[in-house]
């Protein structure tokens, strides 16, 4: 059998090494006695992060970052006011609204994809021009391009309900290395920890002999098969011996009242941690925002699951000196139609849209983008996902004009070449 | 006038009135000479059916959620979302005789007068069920016994009996006069909260008694698949009143996929429920208690309310009505005309049509 080149393109440039991800940082630091300057100082000398809040489905913008109480399309919410003079945010909101002058909040967002299956790929994606290749999700990307921001931990980790696992299908053409470690339920892996049977000792030589027979069968397979279990595998091990991350007794009660008891709070405080012990990209998964039906009665009680913890998320990431240096968006593939249907839903609607944006680099208190008086469409030109990675990617310290992937030899730009940086958000 | 015998089977549209915002409660005053309606658009609607005079009385600040007419009186009770209930004299078109600024925490979901006119009852969000004297709006009683939002109230014939049902299922039975908290009756069938749910989803959306009083109908939906797109199976449970057991489970002939949002029995013991469906047209529907399969059925775009005129034959359906921009955008297309869909207010006769009217048409 003819021997595979280490990987389809050729490069060594997609080793993320056990090494260099094993790093030390001068020392292991239980979590627990981190005190909030030297976490501050940590990331300022191993790099930025970001927590992605994805509301899968499409939450309403009406329902949350544009009220909209005058517009013919306007849901039975109150419109409350914000800590920004003049903004209004839906009642569903109130936390988030005592906490709007810390984020932006983008209202002219014009995406092109009315579908669930093509949406959601193309918005974490970035919507590149097509290359023919299939390109990283966000997380892959970021994890590509600026690596681990502790190497005692995996770059990409995204909390979501149901199981977890490694899953490598977001990494596209970068390489199932570049995956995501997902956390069902915000839970670690289940075989974190090392039975006590096995010594530390007898654990590391099964390691070595595990190591020795991937090399032989790597050598008559494809690499990149052999890296996504090995990936996993290293992730494994270095979660092992960072188990105080998802030791809930160290958090308070108060900690976890002000984020909630659903999923979606409890998940958010998890991503926290995993920003405090130094995971480069977290993304948290909410699924079943898409309200076709009963639109009203639903956003009443989903909405408020992710303004408590968001805002919880936002004032803690500054009390710790962490949100200069941490970037979280709130978002979802599209928003919802301003027309309500016959089951009291809005469909889908990527026309006119919301985000919300805090932290590294983002501007304190903008509301940016003119729609039509209505809410149903931009007034002007509105912004693609496109621009949103070039924002994200800039603010990151990576050029998207200058920084590109090589896949088989060709270079990739790593973010729609039409697309520029939304500069009314930066500071 | 002679009345009609009622005839099911060959129901007919005798009049619509047609309105370019969704409404969502509709009723016939108790003298059967208005219908008030309300809904999207903020404003209260009061058609005078001889000469279709319509009038729009102006003063909730947000969706109207529930209305009731007086049962002798000329005043019609309206409330909305933000837990406000106006009281309105609607043949004066003034401005509300008076308003009670808090009647819930958020959404006024039901509404109803006692058929003595001695009390107006509330219910909806904060799961208190809240008792006014109608004449001036000052409160009367609350009732505590709820866990989560109420949808719906219903009132026994003889005037002796309040029920009220809940999002979890729960319909409670109390005293009119001393309040006290008679039983709960179970139809948590109509809820669902799968471990995946986000929320919680259905209730008892609907209650409606016989005439008699034996029986008790309620509406809602069962196995809602999800707490997104919420499609559920539309389900009536009757109740025997005295026994308070189940005795039957109602469903639909056709493909509908949302709750019973209201309830009538007709004076042969005939009950009429209406459901929603996404994008398509939906259904009434009409049960025989001796029968768990429906006698009939007219399709018809998705209906919130029913409301049955004092003659026993006339039959109010607030319908949904597409304005045919609905559905998933991009809607680039639509941008020069793009309009939230609207109400035909539809009142179907119960009876056999006329052999002249058969020939006009």
């Amino acid at each position: 059998m003819e021997k595979l080149p280490p990987y389809a393109c050729g490069s060594s440039e997609h080793g993320m090494s056990r090494r260099r991800m094993l790093g030390t940082l001068g020392g292991a630091i239980g979590f627990g006695s981190l005190l909030q300057p030297t976490i501050a100082e940590q990331i300022r000398n191993h790099g930025k992060r970001v927590c992605l809040i994805w509301l899968d489905g499409g939450v309403s913008q009406y329902e949350s970052w544009h009220p909209l109480p005058e517009s013919k399309f306007a849901g039975p919410f109150r419109s409350i006011k914000t800590s920004i003079p003049g903004i209004h945010f839906s009642e569903l909101m109130p936390h988030t609204a005592k906490i709007a002058h810390k984020i932006s909040v983008i209202r002219s967002m014009e995406t092109k994809d009315p579908n669930h299956s093509s949406g959601v790929p193309r918005v974490q994606r970035g919507d590149p021009l097509d290359r023919g290749v299939d390109y990283p999700y966000l997380g892959s990307a970021i994890a590509k391009l600026a690596g681990p921001a502790n190497p005692e931990l995996p770059p990409y980790v995204w909390i979501k309900p149901g199981n977890g696992g490694f899953i490598h299908r977001e990494a596209g053409f970068l390489g199932s290395k570049y995956g995501a470690l997902a956390l069902g339920d915000g839970k670690p892996p289940v075989h974190i920890h090392r039975p006590d049977s096995i010594s530390a000792e007898i654990d590391d030589a099964r390691n070595v002999l595990r190591q020795k027979v991937n090399e032989r069968f790597k050598a008559y397979r494809h690499a990149s098969e052999i890296d996504a279990y090995e990936t996993s595998f290293d992730l494994a091990r270095q979660l092992m011996a960072r188990k105080d991350i998802f030791d809930d007794t160290k958090l308070s009660a108060k900690d976890q009242d002000r984020y909630g008891s659903h999923p979606l709070g409890r998940h958010i405080l998890r991503a926290r941690q995993l920003l405090e012990a130094g995971v480069r990209f977290v993304k948290v998964n909410s699924y079943h925002w898409d309200t076709h039906g009963d639109n009203f009665n639903m956003s009443q009680r989903l909405v408020p699951q992710v303004d408590q913890p968001f805002a919880a998320l936002i004032n803690d990431l500054e009390d710790r000196g962490m949100l200069d240096h941490t970037l979280v968006i709130v978002m979802s593939e599209f928003g919802r139609t301003p027309i309500i249907n016959s089951r009291l839903g809005r469909d889908h609607w990527p026309d006119c849209w919301s985000i919300g944006l805090a932290g590294c680099g983002i501007k304190h208190g903008a509301v940016i983008g003119k729609t039509t008086k209505d809410g149903a469409f931009v007034d002007g030109e509105g912004y693609d996902i496109g621009h949103l990675f070039h924002t994200i990617f800039t603010l990151l310290d990576i050029n998207p004009r200058k920084t590109n992937y090589r896949h088989k030899g060709q270079k990739l730009a790593i973010a729609n070449d039409e697309c520029e940086p939304i500069k009314e958000v930066m500071m | 006038m002679n009345i009609p015998s009622l005839n099911i089977k060959e129901s007919w549209v005798a009049r619509e009135l047609k309105h370019d915002r969704q409404l969502f409660r509709a009723q016939f005053s108790s003298d059967g000479k208005f219908i008030a309606a309300g809904g999207q658009d903020k404003l209260v609607y009061v058609w005078e059916l001889e000469g279709e005079k319509k009038t729009a009385f102006n003063a909730h600040k947000t969706w109207v959620s529930s209305l009731t007419f007086h049962p002798r009186e000329k005043h019609l009770f309206t409330a909305d979302y933000l837990g406000v209930i106006h009281c309105w004299n609607y043949e004066a078109n003034s401005k509300p005789q008076w308003t009670i600024s808090n009647a819930d925490r958020d959404n006024v979901r039901a509404l109803i007068v006692t058929p003595d006119g001695k009390y107006l009852i509330s219910a909806g969000d904060d799961a208190i069920i809240k008792v006014w004297n109608p004449a001036n709006g000052k409160p009367v009683a609350q009732l505590e016994g709820h866990k989560e939002c109420i949808f719906s109230l219903a009132v026994s014939p003889d005037g002796k009996h309040l029920v009220s049902g809940d999002l979890f299922g729960s319909v409670l039975q109390w005293n009119i006069g001393d309040w006290k908290p008679v039983r709960k009756l179970d139809a948590k069938i109509l809820h669902t909260r799968l471990d995946n749910f986000i929320a919680d989803v259905g209730g008892v959306r609907s209650l409606a008694f016989s005439k008699n009083g034996k029986l008790l109908a309620v509406g809602g939906m069962k196995e809602a698949k999800s707490n997104a797109f919420c499609p559920g199976k539309p389900t009536v449970l009757i109740f025997d009143w005295a026994s308070g057991k189940q005795k039957n489970e109602l469903g639909i002939k056709g493909k509908s996929d949302g709750p019973f949002n209201a309830l009538r029995f007709l004076d042969d013991g005939t009950l009429i429920g209406h459901t929603e469906i996404l994008h398509a047209n939906s259904e009434l529907t009409f049960w025989k208690m001796d029968a768990p399969n429906p006698l009939h059925s007219i399709t018809n775009g998705s209906a919130y309310d029913l409301s049955l005129h004092p003659d026993g034959r006339q039959l109010l359906v607030p319908t949904y009505v597409s304005g045919g921009a609905s559905g998933n955008g991009a809607r680039k297309q639509h941008r020069e005309k793009y309009d939230p869909n609207g109400t035909n207010l539809k009142i179907f006769n119960l009876f056999a049509k006329p052999p002249e009217e058969e020939k006009e048409n």
